[in-house]
């Protein structure tokens, strides 16, 4: 788990909202950042970070949902909560359709805000935890033979090491020790840990 | 004896002298007798000599009887006597007839005589040329004019033939002449041309058949007559006759001419009074059948002239009350409309136009609107002498134009209300940016004050922001209200560039947020404009916002998205105000209905405001269009007039 400190980034055009928002946020003691526009929050590379983006929809220049997109694009996966002063609804569709995490009217309650950014940090944390486990799970895969992925993914399936044996063309005893094998190189303590780790590979993949 | 001798001369004239003869022939003729007078004329006749004789014969028997027997009874015997007397009367009575006959004879002779001497002396002496002829064609007499004609001694003519005498062809012609009147035996009148002395002379010459005592013809009798002066005075009197007629005939001609052309000119007049007759008749027909008044002035006479039937029932007044009394019309006239109209009656009189518009009320309480409009009608020399006019029942036009204006005025206001609603829609939305930012600063100041970790005196900064962003919110609804407080219309000077800037401002939000580059281009000497100044802001705000959408909506971010706004002259008595997009335009189709009611390029619109912004500017005597731009987007165009401190306070005249 990565130990990072969990940072929220702050766009919005308006420099009284956004000085008034991140002293709220700071004196619930969270880690604020802000930015004036889309664009600077692009080029600090804080994408990359831990945290969630609390995001101005309407903005000169690149927009919030534009800045949305993007961020997709480039696979990046930091929650996102939109703030605005023009809660339209086909807006806030758009926006919750492309995976937004909240979409929340200006003028907000403190509490409200504090809450969801607690819930999307929680979830952003999680995410990358989930993250870095897949990462993991894959880098392990990484290591087995072809022979030895064969045997996994059947014994994962449920099949018997008989069965095995008998569809690879081997014997029993090869089929154990292939298995014996991918339990080590794979950190597994049971049959449980290998359907796991498969299911994690198979998501990242 | 002297008594004898009258009576001889008288009875017997053949025994007296001639001279005697013609004494006593101018005896008989003086004297009235008439039986005696016809008995002297006939008295060569047979039978009166016989009567006359045997009268004479008696009387001396009678006379002759009484004096023998008075001689004889003194010699002789009475029977003896009278034997003797018998035989001596026989004797004497014989003997005197006997010298009578033979006077007689001799007396006709030479009578004859002198009668042929007479006829030839007559024949000698005539110009004619006078001819007998025997059957060969010899002439057996020939006078003198014959000879001076042939050029001939007279001897030598007799016994030659006509060929001797006249040139072949002349001869040949006599000749058939001749046998054509010796084989019909009648009387012939023919023409012989004769070449005399190089001249040529025309003879008529008259033949007829030479008879015998037995009535056989035995030649041919004529006489030729010299017609040549009859025949040049003739040819002469035929020319003369022939250039008469010529005259006649021309002369007839020219007038059949002048006739002619008389009679056209009746018909061109005939024609021209019909025309003028249908024309008075389809101008009185118009007249009376047009609904519109048709009057007519006249200036000397100081009364209407003329006015057509519709006047009758359009005012509700007799015509005649208005020939009458010329100002009848005037009175009709409703009473706010009085005045303007005796003003603009008595100009009518000076300058002979007229064009006003008017009410009057029927004698039924009706209001009609009238239209009256008069032309001055100039005499040959220019000089206005009448004024004719229109005047026409507009109430149902004038109606519409209220009903229409009405419409406008609520279009306007319904468009200036939208307007309003949307911006203060977008007002509201903007508070909402200072509203957080208060909420957020001030949760933040409570939730430092219950955690201790700040001194409250170091929250002042963080007050005072929420204050500032208090006044901002207020800056705003005081703009919010600013728009939808009803003003009354009403024009004024007003400063075009500065009014942008102040639009521009409540405008800011919505530059800021869609990141458009606004380029001002304002003319720093404009003039000031005649205007309403809030309706005009909410047109200027109207099309940046219109501009804003237009490339709000535009997503293609390939170019720079610009906003234009730009003030100038376009006239010295107009400003022009040009707001330019970069948008992706209209397609010609869009662009003509562009200012339509209720036309919309926009998902939420409701195509009001543009139509509602043009009536706007068109009420303020301005114009708006708009035009597409060379490279992309659109511009919209509105003109105001210049103010002129002219001191015209008619023209803030309040609308209705």
């Amino acid at each position: 788990m990565n130990k990072e400190q969990s940072t929220v980034f702050l766009i919005d055009d308006d420099q009284a909202v956004r000085d008034a928002v991140a002293l709220l946020l700071r004196a619930e003691g969270l880690q604020v950042e802000t930015f004036a526009n889309a664009p600077s929050f692009l080029e600090s590379g804080a994408a990359e970070r831990h945290g969630c983006l609390v995001l101005d929809v309407r903005m000169p220049g690149m927009s919030g949902l534009d800045l949305q997109k993007q961020l997709q694009a480039q696979g990046y996966r930091i929650p996102i909560i939109f703030i605005t002063g023009h809660g339209d609804v086909p807006m806030a569709i758009r926006a919750m359709k492309a995976g937004a995490f909240d979409f929340v009217e200006k003028p907000f309650q403190g509490q409200v805000l504090l809450k969801r950014i607690r819930e999307a940090l929680v979830q952003d944390a999680e995410e990358r935890c989930r993250q870095a486990q897949r990462a993991d799970a894959v880098a392990r895969m990484a290591l087995l033979s072809p022979r030895e992925r064969e045997v996994l993914e059947r014994v994962a399936a449920g099949q018997y090491n008989k069965v095995v044996a008998a569809e690879l063309g081997i014997s029993l005893s090869t089929v154990e020790i292939h298995r014996k094998r991918v339990m080590e190189k794979l950190q597994a303590e049971s049959l449980s840990d290998l359907i796991r780790l498969l299911a994690l590979q198979n998501d990242a993949s | 004896m002297l008594s004898l001798r009258r009576v001889l001369w008288r009875y017997f004239p053949h025994l007296l002298p001639d001279s005697l003869l013609d004494a006593a022939t101018l005896t008989a003729q003086t004297t009235r007798c008439s039986w005696l007078q016809r008995l002297w004329h006939q008295r060569s006749h047979p039978t009166t000599l016989s009567l006359l004789y045997f009268g004479l014969g008696l009387c001396w028997l009678l006379g002759g009887d009484l004096l023998i027997n008075t001689w004889l009874h003194n010699l002789t015997p009475p029977p003896l006597a009278l034997l003797l007397k018998d035989a001596i009367l026989v004797i004497l009575g014989t003997g005197m007839l006997y010298g009578l006959l033979q006077a007689h004879a001799r007396r006709a002779r030479r009578l004859h005589k002198v009668q042929d001497m007479r006829l030839a002396e007559f024949i000698e002496i005539i110009t004619d040329v006078a001819f007998i002829k025997d059957q060969d064609g010899r002439y057996l007499l020939f006078n003198s004019a014959g000879a001076r004609l042939v050029g001939r001694p007279l001897n030598e003519c007799l016994g030659l033939r006509d060929h001797d005498l006249f040139p072949p062809d002349l001869a040949d012609r006599i000749c058939a002449d001749d046998l054509q009147v010796l084989t019909q035996g009648a009387l012939l009148n023919c023409e012989n041309h004769l070449l005399i002395q190089g001249e040529t002379r025309v003879f008529l010459s008259t033949k007829w058949p030479y008879r015998d005592a037995n009535g056989h013809i035995i030649g041919i009798i004529g006489i030729a007559r010299d017609i040549t002066a009859q025949k040049q005075a003739e040819d002469l009197q035929q020319q003369a006759r022939d250039i008469l007629e010529m005259r006649v005939l021309e002369r007839t001609a020219a007038l059949l001419d002048v006739n002619r052309s008389l009679e056209q000119q009746i018909i061109a007049r005939v024609q021209a009074e019909t025309a003028l007759r249908d024309s008075e008749e389809r101008f009185r027909q118009l007249a009376e059948h047009i609904r519109e008044v048709f009057w007519v002035y006249g200036l000397a006479e100081e009364r209407i002239l003329y006015i057509s039937p519709a006047y009758e029932e359009l005012w509700g007044r007799t015509a005649q009350t208005l020939l009458e009394r010329p100002l009848d019309w005037l009175e009709a006239i409703h009473t706010e409309d009085q005045p303007r109209l005796r003003i603009a009656h008595v100009r009518k009189l000076e300058s002979g136009y007229l064009n006003e518009e008017y009410r009057i009320i029927r004698p039924d309480g009706a209001i009609r609107w009238i239209w009256d409009r008069g032309f001055p009608v100039r005499d040959e020399s220019g000089h206005v002498y009448r004024i004719a006019g229109l005047a026409e029942d507009i109430t149902t036009r004038k109606l519409a134009e209220d009903q229409l204006r009405r419409q406008q005025v609520e279009l306007a206001r319904m468009s200036r209300l939208s307007l309003a609603v949307e911006l203060a829609s977008n007002l509201a939305h903007e508070l909402n940016q200072p509203l957080a930012a208060i909420v957020a600063y001030t949760q933040a100041c409570l939730t430092l004050l219950r955690l201790g970790k700040v001194d409250p005196r170091d929250l002042g900064g963080t007050l005072e922001e929420v204050a500032k962003q208090g006044f901002r919110a207020g800056e705003i609804i005081r703009h919010l209200r600013e728009l939808v407080q009803k003003h009354p219309a009403a024009q004024g000077v007003v400063d075009l560039n500065a009014l942008i800037h102040t639009v521009l401002h409540y405008a800011q939000l919505e530059l800021r947020q869609t990141g458009v580059v606004l380029v001002l281009e304002l003319d720093e000497n404009l003039p000031a404009v005649l205007a309403d100044d809030i309706q005009v802001q909410l047109v200027v705000l109207y099309l940046i916002r219109n501009a804003l959408e237009a490339m709000h909506d535009n997503d293609s971010t390939t170019g720079e998205r610009r906003l234009a706004v730009r003030t100038g002259m376009l006239e010295p008595s107009r400003v022009q105000v040009t707001v330019c997009d970069s948008g992706p335009g209209l397609s010609p189709d869009a662009t003509m209905r562009l200012f339509q009611p209720f036309f919309t390029t926009k998902p939420g619109g409701m195509g009001l405001s543009l139509s509602a912004s043009r009536s706007i500017i068109e009420t303020q005597g301005g114009q708006l269009w708009a035009t597409a731009n060379a490279d992309r987007g659109l511009s919209l165009h509105f003109t105001l007039p210049v103010y002129r401190n002219l001191g015209l306070p008619s023209l803030s005249k309040s609308r209705p």
